[in-house]
Parts: C-alpha cells; sequence; structure tokens
C-alpha cells in the first residue's frame, strides 16, 4: 500500500477541499482515465482497491498508472474519549482529490474491457468520478 | 488543410469579470501575438471556434476578420474547464502565408499490437515544421507486425509533404513492450488483496457444494 516514507509532520491539519485541480486534469500516459467529479479525501486503501479491481479484470496485457499519492495523514481520537488531552493518533493516509483531477489511467488493446475495468475501480472509490480518453480531453 | 473564417472583435475589458462577462455572451477570450507585433486582446463566438477544433484539429488554420482586417492564425496555447471542457481562452499565433511555423502534431496509432506485446506511447505528439497554410493534422503510425522491444523514433515517422520533423529524431515515440502475465500480475496483489480484507468471489458452483458439505 502507498505510504510515505517520512513526514516532516506527524500530524496535520486537515488539507483544504474547496476549489478544483490545477493540474492532472487530462490523459498523459495511458489510453483511459478516472476523473474526479468531486473533491473528496481518497485514502491509501481505496487507492490499493480500486488498483487490484483494475487489475483483476484486465487479467494481462495492460498497464495502470496510479496519477495521486495519499501524502497527508488524517487523525482520531479513540472511541468514547472526553474531548482535549491533544490531537487523536495518525489513523489514515490521503490524497486529496479536488474535481477535474485524473486519478488512474489505463492503457489495454479492448475498449469495452477497459471501460468495465475502470468502473469497476470508480465503484471503490469515494466520490463521483467519470471515464475520460485521451483522444476527447485533447481536442 | 482548410481555412475556417472566424469573426474576431476586440476586446475592451479585461481581467476576470471582463473574461467572464465575454464568455457568459457566448464568446471566448483570445489574444493574438506573433511578428514582433503588440499583442491584440480579441474575442471569438464559442460555438463556432469549438467547431472549428473539431474538425480541423488542434493545429486549425484560422483567418480572422478583425475589423474588415484580415489575420490569418493558428492555436498556440488553448485553455479549457477541466470538468464542462470548454474552451476559456485561447492563445493565437498570427502567421503568414508561406511562413514555416514549428507546431505539435498528434499521432495516430494504428493496427493491432503483436500478441503478448503492449503498447507503451511515450509521447503523443512531435514537434514538425511546416508551412502554415499546409499544416498536418495528424501523423500516423502503423505498429502492425512490430516485435516486442522495438522502438519507434521520430526519425522513423513518415511526414507528409512539405514538412520536416523540428524536434530530435532520436525521441522515442513509442515502445512495443512484454505485457505482464496474469501470474505476475496475481503476486502483485495478493499481499495486499489479504491486508485489504478482499475476498475474491467463488464460482457459484463450488459455493453451493460448500454449503451442502456443510449441511
Amino acid at each position: 500500500m502507498l505510504i510515505p516514507r517520512k513526514v516532516k509532520h506527524r500530524k496535520q491539519h486537515h488539507p483544504s477541499r474547496s476549489g478544483a485541480a490545477k493540474g492532472g486534469t487530462q490523459v498523459s500516459f495511458g489510453e483511459y482515465g478516472i476523473q474526479a467529479l468531486e473533491p473528496a479525501y481518497v485514502t491509501n486503501r481505496q487507492i490499493e482497491s480500486a488498483r487490484i479491481a483494475i487489475n483483476r479484470h484486465i487479467r494481462r496485457g495492460g498497464k495502470v498508472w496510479i496519477n495521486i499519492y495519499p501524502d497527508r495523514p488524517l487523525t482520531k481520537k479513540p472511541a468514547e474519549t472526553r474531548m482535549g488531552s491533544g490531537k487523536g493518533s495518525p489513523e489514515w493516509w490521503i490524497a486529496n482529490v479536488k474535481p477535474g483531477r485524473v486519478l488512474f489511467e489505463l492503457s489495454f488493446p479492448n475498449e469495452a474491457i477497459a471501460r468495465q475495468a475502470l468502473t469497476r475501480a470508480i465503484h471503490k472509490l469515494p466520490m463521483k468520478c467519470r471515464i475520460v480518453t485521451r483522444e476527447a480531453s485533447e481536442i | 488543410m482548410s481555412e475556417v473564417r472566424l469573426p474576431a472583435e476586440p476586446r475592451t475589458e479585461f481581467g476576470k469579470g471582463g473574461a467572464r462577462r465575454t464568455r457568459r455572451a457566448g464568446k471566448i477570450p483570445a489574444v493574438i501575438y506573433g511578428h514582433g507585433a503588440d499583442p491584440r486582446h480579441v474575442s471569438l463566438p464559442a460555438r463556432e471556434f469549438a467547431n472549428a477544433i473539431r474538425h480541423g484539429g488542434l493545429n486549425v488554420l484560422l483567418t480572422l476578420d478583425l475589423e474588415g482586417d484580415e489575420q490569418l492564425a493558428i492555436p498556440k496555447a488553448i485553455q479549457r474547464h477541466a470538468i464542462k471542457g470548454i474552451y476559456e481562452h485561447v492563445d493565437l499565433l498570427a502567421v503568414r502565408r508561406g511562413e514555416k511555423v514549428t507546431i505539435e502534431v498528434p499521432l495516430r496509432v494504428v493496427g493491432e499490437v503483436v500478441s503478448g506485446g503492449l503498447l507503451a506511447q511515450e509521447n503523443t505528439s512531435v514537434s514538425v515544421e511546416a508551412e502554415a497554410t499546409h499544416l498536418p493534422t495528424e501523423i500516423e503510425v502503423s505498429i502492425d507486425g512490430l516485435q516486442i522491444g522495438t522502438q519507434v523514433t521520430a526519425g522513423d515517422l513518415k511526414l507528409p509533404g512539405g514538412s520536416s520533423l523540428a524536434g530530435d529524431p532520436e525521441q522515442v515515440l513509442l515502445i512495443i513492450q512484454e505485457a505482464p502475465t496474469a501470474e505476475q500480475l496475481e503476486a502483485e496483489t495478493a499481499g495486499v488483496a489479504e491486508e485489504l480484507g478482499i475476498v475474491e468471489e467463488k464460482p457459484a458452483e463450488v459455493a453451493s457444494t460448500e454449503t451442502e458439505n456443510a449441511q
């Protein structure tokens, strides 16, 4: 699973969820991609689960790119704990995804199977997404 | 390549507010520059410009009617909305007839990858020098019969007449790689799947026999 090797600050503030993606909005490596339509925190487990869903469906003959990285820690306080006594312990690693960002890319010769694989991956993600192609994003 | 004639109006409003008012009026804010002249700020009709790009490609030659003058231009940089896909702003490069310009021409891959191979496209476009009135819309690359391990470089391309390569001829465009096997993909995902608690779906027959045995 994707986890940063080291971080400058172990406990960080929640990253901002407003605004749209500034870059990474087009399919640049593969032929098909998953584009976020809503802002979301995507955990490393969700990223891995989506990647596995794609790989299991295409079986062989394709290549997957992951364009996001879960580099922000989120903390959680234990259940039934009173407020105060400092910030909770790091619980999740998340990628702060803004609308328009292309999360995954796939190169596969058969378009129908590629779309099915990406649809399965979208079901593992916490926000509305759509499938985009390189041709459509260029013109 | 055909020319597309578009009416262009000079723009007097600038900045965020002015640009938004222009877009609300069904126009695209644009700027024309080149040949050492001062840049001119114009607005183009959004619908007609989108049609020109859709049919003529990203390097479509535009003939702009600007206050009674005619100005030839090609799109240099196009800004689009990430989700809606609408054109937000266009940079146009002023050109003259007979002038040579350097543009990025998209590649179109045709043919089937050899069995057991995987196409890795390192670059989606190539830099080409051509006459402004005869710009290629795309360059075809055939991958039929290419064996695993083959590389297609910019120098291997068959360019249309009147155009020449502007970039490095050694630039790698396509590579035919060996596709990862199902076992390799499975081995990669096996450990993580257990950690995430993903259970593989069993076929219906196996599941039914297991329930019978349990009874």
